[in-house]
């Protein structure tokens, strides 16, 4: 049980200290393949320290749901890092690991970020929730099969036990590891809202579909809003890393081992950060009816992967 | 012996290659090379039917001159060199209203003899691989003779041709490798050699070889117009210059089904004998459905015609599926029947292309009166097509509809039910175009020698091979069939 | 000749690859990122009969490699580009029967179907793993190229589409059995020609009538402009 509680401690706070690094890597990066030098890589950590000391300003129409919205977000996702064991993996406890459980979790805080959207009466809000809910709605039942097709490939569903599995395997690249975690990369770029989903750093609102439900927080909530988001990001690279290249991830806890965990787990991030960099580089954002093709790509590599495991 | 074919082949390619100054000159000059190099072909078949032994091998047994090849390219032969004296009139008309450019003579003439170097080298292979190969070549020339008519529809149908054509020969290659690595696994060296394959062909795993066939069976019957591969077939043979069709029509077709024959004649040795059967019997009653059914609401001559063909194709596979040495016989006689009552019909319907400049039936009026010749052309071809005694086709439709009721009577009450259908589709449109009249006078087309000679050849052709079946070529068929180990 | 376990893999790892870029073919638009993915997948396919190579030893293997690199990675895709260029078409956003999601659909039960029959009648040959592996991809990106083909309209997609069947034959061939070189030899001479025929037949219907039969008309002109 101590065990357990140190290592939700120093996974959680690992998490929390490590996703703006990631955020600010992506966007250095595609301020390179754009010729410019972009914002300086601890800038997010900057702006989540402003926006700690500014007021929370909340418009006359809201009700309590925008108020509760930014915690009850905080708390699914850093309850969610709990599942993806991110430097080590510990022995798993109740129910936690549960790769469902992982997904509805994350899909809770987007429901209420949803909700929050429209509460303020604005139409660029409900326009964002609508938007949001629309391509929530297609990609989870990829999201569902891309799971299925993962726990059928490592032959449990706790997070734990295929992140040890994938740890105990020789191979260099599995194959069919491979051809999931293509899904997973999709899934990642859907649900991290970047391009060619929706474009994170636009400032025209009728081109948002995530940003728009965050136009109406402000100060510490919009903080919060932010750090959940990079946090989610952060623990779906995660399981991508760890399911693929889970070299350095140790089953057990030593000082020595934790370390170069840290140190592998930083360096595997950056390179992801900086292939998601370089993806949204190369394409223009789609429009929203041609987003459904994605989520098929994502959808044929999953079945292929099932019907490969089913070849053996 | 082979190499005499090469060399002749390639000697009068290269007299066309040689530059002539005058444009009209050019064409009879193009032609009579065409003229002779068919003559040649002709008489070194002929010599190879008597003089060589058969079968003998080439080639490191790569190429193989044998009864059923020779009974083949003879064919091909006589139809090249009928076509050959056709073209010299056709071409010069067409040359004359502009449909075909003087500079791409050279080029149909090389690619029209190229065709019937690589057709007869088709029929003399042994190895199917090679088979394969030069059906692809015979794909790419006849498209490229197909699209010297300067339309644009003309290239359309040359595009679905070659795209319906090789998407399915590639099919056919799957296959292929298939069949090879099921040789290599039952005998230890992989072969693809026709005589390997009939004597390997009892220790072949039956349900692998009906697998393999399949795939095989798909190209070939691509090549040879059987629904429903055959989308290809009606715009090629009815946007082609007639005597482009003639070739497609005759001798193309025959390859494909020359094919089937062989590979069918490995799988007889086999224990899936039967299920091939089946299949080859069931592609056949589909393919005479569908061809009988599409024949009725035609305008267009020529793709009547061509429907024709496709119906006769399925009907050489119901023969060659029941599998009896006297249904075989018939399927021979009948491919030389259709040949030639296939050829006179495209030769006819040609002639009335260029009186009326148009294929379509409500355009041609006073035909007795403006082109008396083409006119009983299509007459007698018609008939003779749809099985009226005094004609070829006739005895074997019989024969075979016959060795069909043995295997099963409601399948031949199908077929008679769609020859009726066929029958009928003939005789209404020629009896509503016949009377047709038109109030202006047109002026008549004069028809040159060298167009007329072809046809009245065939009327005389046509009638003595469906009055009297002389004895040398019953021999020559039973040999054949006997060969094929039936 | 080398026997390691490891070259199975990198062999497996080279069909995910190959299925990647053979439903990319199926689904993009953009003609020049059409040809790049074309090139990539021919890449990856000499790759594996480098690796095929190495497993046996079969000096047939290697010079299949460098006629596949040689012809498929490089010619075809200058050859087509060429022919875009003069043809001034950027993207095929037409598609005919199948939108891109349902010929991804259709794209997934034909490998199912595939491996079903295949896995029924296969085993026969020869038991190994990666034999039925290669065959079952091989007649599957054959079969999505014949998607292609019925799927769009324009006709340098169509090529595109059977260029894509020829190479899933030529998985299929490197897997199954190896026929004798000059029949490879002779085989890919003919495809070859073919695709010339079709580009130019292709160009024809684009162009005015007139430019096209005196490309027609002497070949080594076309290639010269």
């Amino acid at each position: 049980m101590l065990s357990f509680l140190i290592y939700a401690l120093v996974n959680t706070v690992f998490v929390i200290l490590i996703s703006p690094l990631f955020v600010s890597l992506i966007k250095k990066v595609k301020a390179y393949m754009q010729g410019r030098e972009g914002p300086p890589l601890l800038q997010t950590y900057y702006l989540l320290g402003k926006l700690l000391k500014k007021e929370t300003v909340y418009s006359g129409n809201t009700s309590l749901i925008i108020r509760i919205t930014p915690y009850v977000n905080v708390v699914c996702v850093i309850a969610a890092s709990l599942f993806v064991p991110v430097i080590y993996i510990p022995m798993s406890v109740g129910g936690i690991g549960n790769i469902i459980l992982f997904l509805y979790l994350l899909v809770c805080a987007k429901f209420f970020m949803a909700l929050a959207g429209l509460d303020a009466g604005s139409t660029f809000g409900g326009m964002g929730s609508s938007r949001e809910m629309t391509v929530s709605a297609v990609i989870e039942p990829v999201i569902i099969i891309v799971f299925a097709a993962l726990s059928l490939l490592l032959k449990t569903t706790n997070l734990y036990q295929m992140f040890a599995i994938s740890l105990k395997s020789s191979l260099f690249i599995n194959p069919s590891t491979l051809l999931i975690s293509l899904s997973l990369f999709i899934i990642l770029i859907v649900e991290s809202a970047r391009i060619p989903v929706d474009n994170p750093e636009t400032h025209l609102e009728l081109t948002m579909i995530h940003e728009a439900m965050l136009l109406e927080y402000s100060g510490p909530d919009l903080a919060m809003m932010e750090i959940s988001h990079a946090i989610k990001q952060t623990l779906l690279m995660a399981v991508l890393i760890n399911v693929l290249i889970p070299w350095g991830l140790t089953a057990t806890p030593g000082v020595l081992s934790v370390s170069i965990s840290v140190i592998t787990f930083i360096a595997k991030g950056a390179v992801l950060a900086i292939v998601v960099g370089v993806f949204e580089s190369l394409f223009a954002k789609s429009r929203l009816f041609r987003l459904p093709n994605l989520f098929m790509l994502a959808f044929f590599f999953s079945f292929s992967t099932i019907l490969f495991e089913l070849l053996r | 012996m082979l190499w005499a074919y090469v060399i002749s082949g390639l000697g009068i390619m290269g007299f066309m290659l040689m530059r002539f100054s005058r444009s009209e000159k050019r064409a009879d000059y193009l032609n009579t090379l065409a003229i002779i190099h068919s003559a040649i072909y002709l008489i070194l078949s002929v010599i190879a039917l008597i003089k060589i032994q058969q079968p003998s091998y080439f080639f490191s047994r790569y190429l193989m001159i044998d009864r059923l090849s020779v009974y083949e390219v003879l064919i091909s032969c006589v139809i090249f060199l009928l076509s050959s004296f056709y073209a010299r009139g056709y071409v010069r008309r067409l040359v004359h209203s502009g449909e075909i450019e003087v500079r791409e003579l050279t080029l149909f003439y090389a690619a029209y003899n190229l065709l019937l170097l690589v057709i007869v080298f088709a029929f003399y292979c042994n190895n199917l691989a090679f088979f394969w190969i030069l059906l692809e070549l015979t794909t790419i020339l006849s498209a490229v003779l197909i699209v010297t008519l300067n339309a644009k529809e003309n290239i359309v149908a040359a595009l679905k041709y070659v795209f319906t054509a090789s998407t399915a020969m590639l099919f056919s290659i799957i296959g292929l490798i298939i069949l090879f690595a099921l040789t290599r696994h039952a005998t230890g060296t992989g072969t693809l050699n026709w005589d390997t394959l009939m004597q390997q062909a009892g220790t072949l795993s039956p349900r692998l070889f009906t697998f393999a066939f399949i795939f095989i069976f798909i190209g070939f019957a691509a090549k040879a117009g059987i629904v429903p591969f055959h989308t290809w077939l009606p715009q090629a043979h009815a946007k082609a210059p007639s005597v482009i069709s003639v070739l497609l029509s005759a001798v193309l077709l025959n390859i494909g089904i020359y094919g089937v024959l062989r590979l069918y004649a490995v799988a007889h040795k086999t224990t899936a004998w039967h299920t091939v059967s089946l299949i080859l019997i069931g592609f056949g009653v589909l393919t005479i459905i569908i061809a009988a059914l599409s024949m009725l609401p035609r305008g267009n001559v020529k793709k009547l015609i061509a429907f024709s063909s496709i119906e006769h194709m399925g009907f050489l596979l119901v023969g060659i599926g029941l599998g009896t040495p006297l249904a075989l016989f018939w399927v021979l006689f009948h491919t030389l029947a259709h040949a030639l009552v296939k050829t006179q019909l495209f030769f006819s319907a040609g002639i009335l292309h260029q009186q009326y400049h148009s294929n379509q039936f409500e355009d041609m009026k006073d035909v007795f009166a403006l082109q008396p010749l083409a006119a009983w052309g299509l007459i007698i071809g018609s008939m003779a097509i749809i099985g009226v005694p005094l004609f070829p086709v006739f005895l074997s439709k019989l024969n075979i509809l016959t060795q069909l009721a043995d295997y099963s009577l409601p399948v031949m009450f199908v077929l008679l039910v769609c020859f009726l259908i066929v029958a009928a589709a003939f005789a209404a449109i020629l009896i509503r175009t016949i009377p047709q009249s038109s109030e202006s006078k047109l002026e008549p087309y004069h028809v040159s020698l060298s167009m007329q000679l072809p046809i009245v050849i065939l009327f005389a052709g046509i009638v003595l091979i469906g009055v009297y079946f002389p004895a040398g070529l019953h021999d020559m068929l039973m040999g054949i069939v006997r060969s094929l180990g039936f | 000749m080398i026997n390691l376990p490891v070259l199975d893999d990198i062999t497996k790892i080279l069909f995910v690859l190959v299925l990647a870029t053979a439903v990319l073919i199926i689904t993009v638009r953009t003609l020049s990122s059409l040809f790049n993915i074309y090139s990539v997948q021919s890449w990856f396919i000499a790759a594996v009969a480098f690796v095929m190579y190495l497993k046996t030893g079969s000096i047939v293997l290697l010079l299949l490699t460098i006629l596949t690199i040689a012809g498929k990675a490089f010619l075809v895709p200058y050859v087509m580009r060429r022919i875009q260029k003069s043809m001034n078409m950027k993207r095929d956003v037409e598609f005919r029967y199948l939108t891109p999601i349902g010929s991804i659909l259709v794209g997934t039960a034909m490998i199912f179907i595939v491996y079903w029959s295949f896995s029924k009648f296969l085993p026969e040959l020869s038991s190994d793993d990666l034999f039925i592996f290669g065959a079952v991809i091989g007649v599957s990106l054959a079969l999505m190229g014949m998607m292609v083909i019925f799927t769009r309209k324009r006709m340098i997609t169509k090529i595109l589409g059977y260029l894509t069947m020829e190479n899933g034959v030529l998985l299929f061939s490197l897997f199954i059995a190896e026929l004798p070189f000059i029949i490879e030899l002779l085989i890919v001479i003919d495809l070859v020609m073919l695709i010339v025929l079709a580009t130019v037949l292709a160009f024809g219907i684009d162009s005015s009538i007139d430019e096209f039969h005196t490309k027609l008309n002497s070949f080594t002109l076309w290639f010269k402009e």
